[in-house]
């Protein structure tokens, strides 16, 4: 699914014209980079001893084989000694080189992943503290990873591309180019006007290779899905006896698939052997002049052999570079996709606190509210609700009763009106003030992966065992916690196995007990929980409801008669609000979803 | 791993074609020094040959045919290979997807189905990403290794001992080192995976982080853990460059070594010419650059092992559903499940025990049971997904084990638990059960289930198109959905297990009124755990781990069955009459 969303970022960047270096994407990614120059120079410096090394190499080797070639010639003796001196200076070089080669690696990757990774995936979990909910709600959390964490490595990249592109790659090639029209201008011009035709060749075949990559991973995210769905649909298949037509769409999707995987990989592999063949033009080229030149000119064949070596080392970085061209776009749509992250509009919040101890009075006045401006959801809702009482919401599925949760707890923000408790409008309190108000049990039951302990105590990091223990003999958690291998040190997670869904809406009761608020958030909901687990829980929320104020997400008929107060929702707006009885007697909606319990 | 490569077998040819392709080029890339050399021996030096500059010319000339031949073979061998592999990933994906579909029930829940998309998208990926580096580069790497070596051999064996000396070296440390940084890796993507895992869990869990103030914790909870994967990730990349820099370090020692070697021997008069030391130095370079991309891939290697061992669970898996073909039979709707029992394999109690219950043609019964009650397992025995490890069941008094689950299967129209539904349009879903339904019909079928509307409303209707498993639409909508599905299948068996959960009362009751109408004269069995979805029906069964425990009306059961009694009160309070 992830992979989907990500193609799907990606075309909305790949539908621009062209994109250059230094578009906006690419200045920002400069700026992001800045701070970390005094890295990048130093890796700078080691990319210059590297460059100083690749120069002085073919000069000092070509001279030992002008030696060789000379010694044909003259047949002095004492070749083998005379050339010792020159050999154990390259050994020096090569030491130097290797020695160099690994540090600039060893800084790479700590600048890459200690500082701008890193870096970037912690000021990426700081941003999700400032977005609001509405945000979190709106995208799927793969979304949220990829860009965490894939994204952030392709941008990565950009730094990858500076150091071996721009300081190695560009450098190297701008100081052999010297090099070589100063050894033999002739000889150098084949090698230097090559170059570019060799980079304008495999940049198009990297090119075209990313855009099949592209397809492919996109189609391999439909294709994980469409097994995903195949596999978990396996009875229905079945039942249905549909196993061909699953497997002709699964084998089609596949066979798509794979195409473009082909000419991916075809397109990327071959951008090597194209630099390789323009290579050889270079060297041919060289040969024959080289040969003419000796032979017509008196140039040394030194000299030839110096601008050979040199010829594959100017065009050493050549695929590095048409790798980086042909990349360009895929790492700023990743740097694109981080960029929007972290510039999302930030939830405010006021810093006021609550004055005196709660009582748990709560107001609506006038409040309207809507997800998207264009459908009101919400108006003009009135309530009030003294302390100690309990407020059922009831409507069919998918009307909106969350959106009351969403309102209390600040997770959304009101668009007219005033929600007061306790008499003071909380838009005046930081959200986190006003959250200490509720404690909430939502049917989603959200454990996060740590003792069953810690879960307990998450809403009171200061409790003690016993606190939690206490907390836990009250929400009935006590004797299967007990039970468990570890005991109240047994590490849960959200998909754990070892306590039942039953028993996770028990130790969410259990959370809030302990946490201990004048007001309460409580969704009843509980399919999937056996009957006797299900009296458990039923006896856990009285034990949790008394003495505080309610708002109930009702489904059971028992909390609904006996509410204080019943909220009608239908279609996200409240239809009717009153007490069962005086409801009954409206025989308005309310009435019609009371009686179809026992319609036929 | 045998089975794996046996569907490369149809490709033998092609690869053999691949691999000359690839063999050619590596043979023209070896040529090329050697013709160098030449131009520099024969062509300038070569005193001796009256048109010395026509020499080079010609030699020339090879040289640029070598070249275009050796482009040309490269591409067209990598053309092969990856068509080759494509066809081969794709037979294997097709292979591996038969396979699950004939596999049983139990086996699927048994691999679990996330492992089986793991297994079908990932494992098949790194499996054949192998075998697509072992048809290009690693094909072509050992040919260059050795022709290199050879070629070196035929200008100077004493020369070519020096690279021989060095090359088993380099590998073994190579080797040494790549093990090292296998567990480095995966420790990194350990921690990797630790850090998806938090952050998928803090959004998940906004609410209640937030609601209890506790997003400074989750924010540092990720910073630790992406600042561990980053040393690691660090550690890792670090000892991998170790390799590059040693290789060419003790390579291009040894070119230095050829080069004084070189001109010992030829003062000593072996007949060696410098052309041939400066062969022979490029040659290195050409070794070099095979040993490095070597050292790279066979990091690769541990990751295939445990993805054929994952594989190959799925390619020798026995546990295979009985594929006998149908005999097109039809039934009237008369079950009967005689003394039937059921344990899982491996399970110490029974999900079903002693299970006796005869539903006539026509009837509309209800099961109703708290979770681990037994009700999805007794679904499961009534499509044949399982048998009975006790008693028979019958259709229309024949024996189901008897029977051909196809034949089963026609015969029942179904709606399971989850509502599964596929990626496509609405009317291809709804079309699964009649492939000739009409959009009347389709329409019909929505109506009753109370989803027509929601369908009017999209600008698609019909050719609405669902995500897949449906994630575009409600928990509500995809039931409903799947009950239009149910209904549109004429058949006279109508399975409904857990279909109602997600609807409100209202809607259901709707669809309730609908059923009783369009189902009138077929038997209806529901599966539920809410009340109100049974009270109605003929004839309830009341399921309590896995023992029936009340059979009756809801009048006679409240009177009757404790625990219907029980369930009756929890769900609506009493307040229900």
């Amino acid at each position: 699914m992830s992979t989907v969303e990500k193609t799907e970022s990606t075309e909305k960047t790949g539908k621009k014209e062209k994109s250059s270096l230094f578009d906006e994407t690419g200045r920002r990614l400069l700026r992001e980079i800045w701070p970390l120059r005094g890295w990048i120079l130093l890796l700078a410096v080691f990319c210059l001893l590297l460059i100083g090394c690749a120069v002085a190499v073919p000069e000092l080797l070509g001279a030992e084989i002008d030696r060789l070639y000379d010694w044909a010639r003259t047949r002095t003796p004492g070749l083998a000694r005379s050339l010792l001196p020159g050999l154990g200076l390259l050994l020096g070089i090569y030491a130097l080189q290797g020695a160099v080669t690994y540090g600039k690696w060893y800084l790479l990757h700590n600048v890459i992943s200690r500082f701008f990774c890193a870096g970037f995936r912690i000021r990426l979990s700081e941003k999700l503290r400032r977005l609001p909910v509405s945000y979190m709600d709106k995208t799927p959390a793969g979304d949220v990873i990829d860009r965490m964490m894939d994204d952030v490595s392709d941008m990565s990249d950009s730094i990858y591309g500076i150091v071996e592109i721009l300081l190695s790659g560009f450098l190297q090639m701008i100081v052999i180019a010297v090099i070589l029209f100063l050894t033999d201008w002739r000889m150098a011009i084949p090698v230097v006007l090559l170059a570019p035709l060799s980079v304008l060749l495999s940049a198009r075949m990297a090119g075209l290779g990313e855009k099949h990559w592209d397809n492919h991973y996109e189609l391999g995210g439909k294709l994980t899905g469409l097994a995903e769905e195949a596999y978990t649909n396996y009875p229905t298949t079945k039942a249905f006896n549909r196993e061909e037509e699953v497997q002709n769409r699964y084998d089609e999707l596949s066979r798509r698939h794979q195409r473009s995987g082909a000419l991916g990989y075809f397109f990327s592999s071959i951008v090597q052997p194209v630099i390789a063949f323009v290579d050889s033009l270079a060297y041919i080229a060289v040969a024959v002049l080289g040969g003419w030149l000796v032979l017509r000119q008196g140039v040394p064949i030194g000299a030839v052999v110096t601008v050979i070596l040199f010829a594959r080392q100017f065009s050493e970085p050549l695929e590095h570079i048409a790798f980086g061209l042909g990349y360009n776009q895929h790492m700023k749509g990743a740097a694109k996709r981080v960029f929007t992250l972290l510039d999302l509009p930030e939830e405010q919040d006021p810093e006021g606190s609550a004055e005196g101890p709660a009582r748990g009075r709560v107001e609506f006045r006038h409040v309207d509210f809507s997800y998207d401006p264009k459908k009101p959801l919400i108006r003009d809702l009135n309530m009030e609700v003294e302390p100690g009482r309990k407020v059922a919401i009831v409507g069919p599925t998918g009307a909106g009763k969350t959106t009351i949760v969403n309102l209390l707890m600040r997770f959304y923000d009101i668009s007219a009106g005033q929600i007061l408790v306790d008499g003071q409008d909380v838009s005046g309190l930081s959200r986190a003030g006003n959250r200490d108000l509720f404690a909430m049990v939502l049917q989603d039951t959200w454990l996060f992966k740590g003792t069953v302990a810690e879960n307990v105590a998450y809403g009171s990091p200061g409790a003690s065992r016993e606190d939690v223990e206490k907390a836990c003999d009250w929400a009935y958690c006590d004797h299967f916690i007990r039970r468990l291998p570890q005991g109240y040190d047994t590490v849960i997670s959200e998909d754990s196995t070892a306590v039942s869904s039953g028993q996770k809406q028990l130790l969410t009761i259990a959370r809030a007990l302990l946490a201990d608020r004048p007001l309460l958030i409580l969704d009843e909901a509980t399919s999937n929980v056996d009957t006797r687990t299900e009296l458990l829980i039923q006896k856990a929320m009285d034990h949790l409801m008394s003495g505080r104020t309610c708002f109930i997400i009702a489904h059971r008929l028992s909390t609904i008669v006996d509410a204080d107060l019943i909220l009608v929702l239908r279609d996200g707006r409240i239809v009717e609000q009153g007490t069962h009885a005086s409801l009954l007697a409206e025989q308005g909606f309310y009435y019609e979803l009371f009686r179809s319990q026992y319609a036929i | 791993m045998r089975k794996l490569l046996s569907y490369l077998k149809p490709y033998r040819g092609r690869i053999a074609l691949a691999t000359l392709l690839m063999a050619i080029s590596a043979g023209c890339d070896l040529l090329l020094p050697t013709l160098m050399s030449d131009v520099l021996d024969k062509g300038v030096y070569g005193a001796a040959e009256a048109d010395t500059f026509g020499y080079i010319l010609k030699t020339a000339a090879w040289m640029l045919g070598i070249s275009l031949v050796s482009l040309a073979s490269v591409c067209g061998g990598y053309w092969v290979v990856y068509r080759v592999i494509a066809g081969y990933t794709q037979s294997l994906r097709s292979a591996l997807f038969r396979k699950v579909h004939s596999m049983t029930l139990e086996e699927v829940g048994k691999i679990g189905t996330s492992n089986l998309v793991t297994r079908s998208t990932h494992d098949v990926s790194t499996f054949t990403d192998v075998i697509a580096m072992l048809c290009g580069s690693i094909l072509i790497i050992p040919l260059m290794f050795l022709g290199g070596v050879f070629l070196c051999m035929r200008k100077d064996v004493f020369l070519s001992l020096v690279i021989l000396c060095a090359v088993p070296l380099l590998i073994g440390a190579g080797m040494l080192m790549s093990k090292k940084i296998e567990r480095l890796w995966e420790v990194s993507d350990e921690y990797c995976d630790r850090q998806n895992d938090l952050v998928r869990e803090r959004l998940r869990g906004i609410r209640v982080i937030r609601a209890f103030n506790r997003e400074q914790q989750a924010h540092e909870k990720i910073t630790d853990a992406t600042r561990t994967m980053a040393d690691n990730i660090i550690r890792a990349n670090v000892r991998m460059e170790i390799i590059d820099p040693a290789a060419a370090f003790v390579l291009n020692g040894a070119a230095l070594l050829v080069v004084f070697l070189g001109g010992l021997r030829m003062e000593r008069g072996s007949g060696l010419t410098a052309g041939d030391v400066f062969a022979v130095i490029q040659y290195i370079g050409i070794i070099l650059g095979a040993i490095v991309s070597v050292s790279y891939d066979i990091v690769m290697l541990p990751h295939v092992r445990v993805a054929v061992r994952r594989l190959s669970q799925i390619t020798e898996s026995t546990g295979l559903e009985d594929d006998r073909p149908a005999r097109g039979l039809t039934f009237s709707g008369a079950v009967d499940l005689d003394h039937v029992s059921f344990t899982y394999p491996g399970g110490s109690l029974p999900a079903l025990s002693d299970v006796d219950l005869h539903i006539r043609p026509g009837e509309w019964v209800s099961v109703i049971g708290g979770t681990g009650s037994g009700k999805t397992t007794l679904a499961e025995l009534l499509l044949a997904f399982r048998a009975p490890t006790e008693g028979t069941i019958r259709f229309d008094g024949l024996d189901a084990a008897a029977l051909s689950p196809k034949d089963i299967r026609n015969n029942v129209s179904c709606s399971l638990q989850k509502s599964m539904l596929y990626a496509g349009t609405v009317a291809e879903n709804l079309r699964m059960g009649k492939p000739d339904a009409s959009d009347a019909e389709l329409w019909d079928a929505l109506e009753k289930a109370q989803v027509a509307d929601f369908i009017r409303e999209q600008p698609e209707g019909l050719d609405f198109r669902l995500e897949p498993a449906g994630t575009n639409v409600s928990g509500g909508q995809k039931q409903r959905i799947a009950i239009a599905r149910a209904l549109l299948k004429d058949a006279p068996l109508y399975i409904f297990d857990d279909s109602f959960s997600a609807l409100d009362f209202l809607t259901e009751a709707k669809v309730r009124r609908a059923m009783n109408e369009s189902l009138a004269g077929k038997t209806r069995i529901v599966i539920t755990q809410r009340v109100v979805s049974a009270m109605h029906s003929d004839r309830i069964f009341v399921l309590a781990d896995g023992v029936l425990v009340g059979a009756g009306t809801h009048a006679e059961l409240l009177e009757s069955c404790s625990i219907y009694r029980e369930i009756y009160l929890s769900q609506t309070g009493g307040a229900v009459a």
